[in-house]
Order: C-alpha cells, then structure tokens, then sequence
C-alpha cells in the first residue's frame, strides 16, 4: 500500500515539475518579440543603438526571471517534495 | 563585444557578490550554515551571472545583426537552450553535489533583484531615464 501510494505521488510530482516548466516557454517567445521591435528601433535611429541595447538586455532578464520561478518550482518538487511527502505518508499510514 | 555588455554583466556581478555575501550571514545567523551551502552559493552565483552574460551577448548580437526576424528567432531558441542548461546544472549540483538546495537556487534570482535596484540607484545620481527622451523625434 505505502509503495503503491509512494508511486503515485512520485509520478504527481514529475507531472507538476514538468507542468512548471511551461513557464519556460513564454519569456523566449517574449524576449524574441522584444528584440525583434528593438532591431526595427534601432534602424530607425541608429544614434540610439546604446541606451536600447541597455534597456533590451534589462527587460530580457526580468522577463527571463519568469521562466526561472517555474525552474525553481520544477527543481524544487523535484528534490524537496519527495521528502516531505514520504515523511507525510508514512506518518498517515502509521 | 558590446561595452553595454561588459558593464551591464559587471553591475549584476557586483550585486550578485554582495546579495551572495547576505545570504551567507542569514544562513549563519539561523544556524544553518556548512560547506553544502557555501557550495551552493557558489554555484548558483556562477550560474546566475553566466546565464546574464549569455543573455546580454545574445540580445546584443542579435540587435547588431539588423534583422528582425532573425533576431527574434535567435533570441527564442537561446532562450530555451539557456533554461534547459541552468535547470541541468542546478540539478547537477544539487543531485550530484549535494549542495544546499535553497543556497543553489536563490542566487538564481538575484539578478532580478539587482535590477529592480536601478531606477533607484539612478534617481540617487540623477542619471534617471524618463521615458520621454527623444520622444519628439517621434513627432
């Protein structure tokens, strides 16, 4: 019964990790959106080429921060969860 | 390479040292602290200013090139490349390493919050950005 139920909540945490990293998809689109209006920018008024590839590079990573919370979640249920859940089941069973 | 680049990567190096340092005091103070730890920082560190490095190189290369379609293709799939290797490495450490897992994975933010200090810091030396500059280039 416990490695049955140890199975299932192994495989729930793998699901959740991997639905975490979803988050990932989105900022690369992002960041491929905003770079692309950046060139066009930049090609327009090319004496602006330094304050927008500063202000680009900044908005990149905070829209990259995005994609590294579901990182962080994915690696955390990954690594932590199992622990505490194991701990949690084998105290309910008990 | 690009001077907005090196001086970008070097402002988040710098809080990425110091916001380091402070989470080392914080895990000293609860109690917390050993080598797996200071391990982790380390790591996650390297990590964190790595991935901003490779960040700024790609959006600068991408900008000089001029085209935006390439650019922006450019841009999504190092995207995902950088994430799969930050998520591979962090797992690295901390499956292999058995480094600290929250001292590996928070310096991972700190670039954000490095950023979310410069509108201040420039307010401070008075070099703030308006958003309105060149606007009536626009016009």
């Amino acid at each position: 019964m416990l490695e049955l139920a140890m199975g299932i909540m192994l495989g729930l945490l793998g699901l959740g990790a991997g639905c975490a990293m979803i988050a990932g998809i989105g900022p690369g689109i992002g960041e491929g959106n905003a770079v692309a209006k950046a060139c066009e920018a930049i090609g327009r008024q090319p004496e602006c080429k330094s304050d927008v590839t500063s202000t680009m590079i900044m908005g990149c990573a905070i829209a990259e921060t995005t994609g590294l919370y579901g990182l962080i979640v994915a690696i955390l249920l990954i690594f932590v969860a199992p622990g505490i859940f194991t701990g949690i089941l084998k105290d309910a069973i008990k | 390479m690009d001077p907005a680049v090196k001086k970008e990567t070097g402002y988040i190096t710098v809080w990425v040292l110091l916001l380091s340092l402070l989470m080392e005091a914080v895990f000293l103070i609860i109690r917390q602290w050993d080598l797996s730890v200071l391990f982790g920082n380390l790591g996650g560190a390297v990590l964190a200013v790595l991935n901003f490095f490779l960040l700024a190189f790609t959006v600068s290369r991408a900008v000089d090139k001029g085209k935006p379609e390439e650019a922006a293709q450019r841009v999504k799939a190092t995207a995902t490349l950088r994430l799969i290797g930050v998520g591979a490495l962090s797992a690295l450490f901390i499956g292999a390493f058995k480094t600290n897992v929250l001292a590996t994975l928070i310096p991972l933010l700190f670039p954000r919050v490095a950023i979310a200090f410069r509108p201040i810091l420039d307010r401070k030396r008075g070099t703030g950005n308006t958003g309105t500059e060149g606007s009536d280039l626009i016009d």
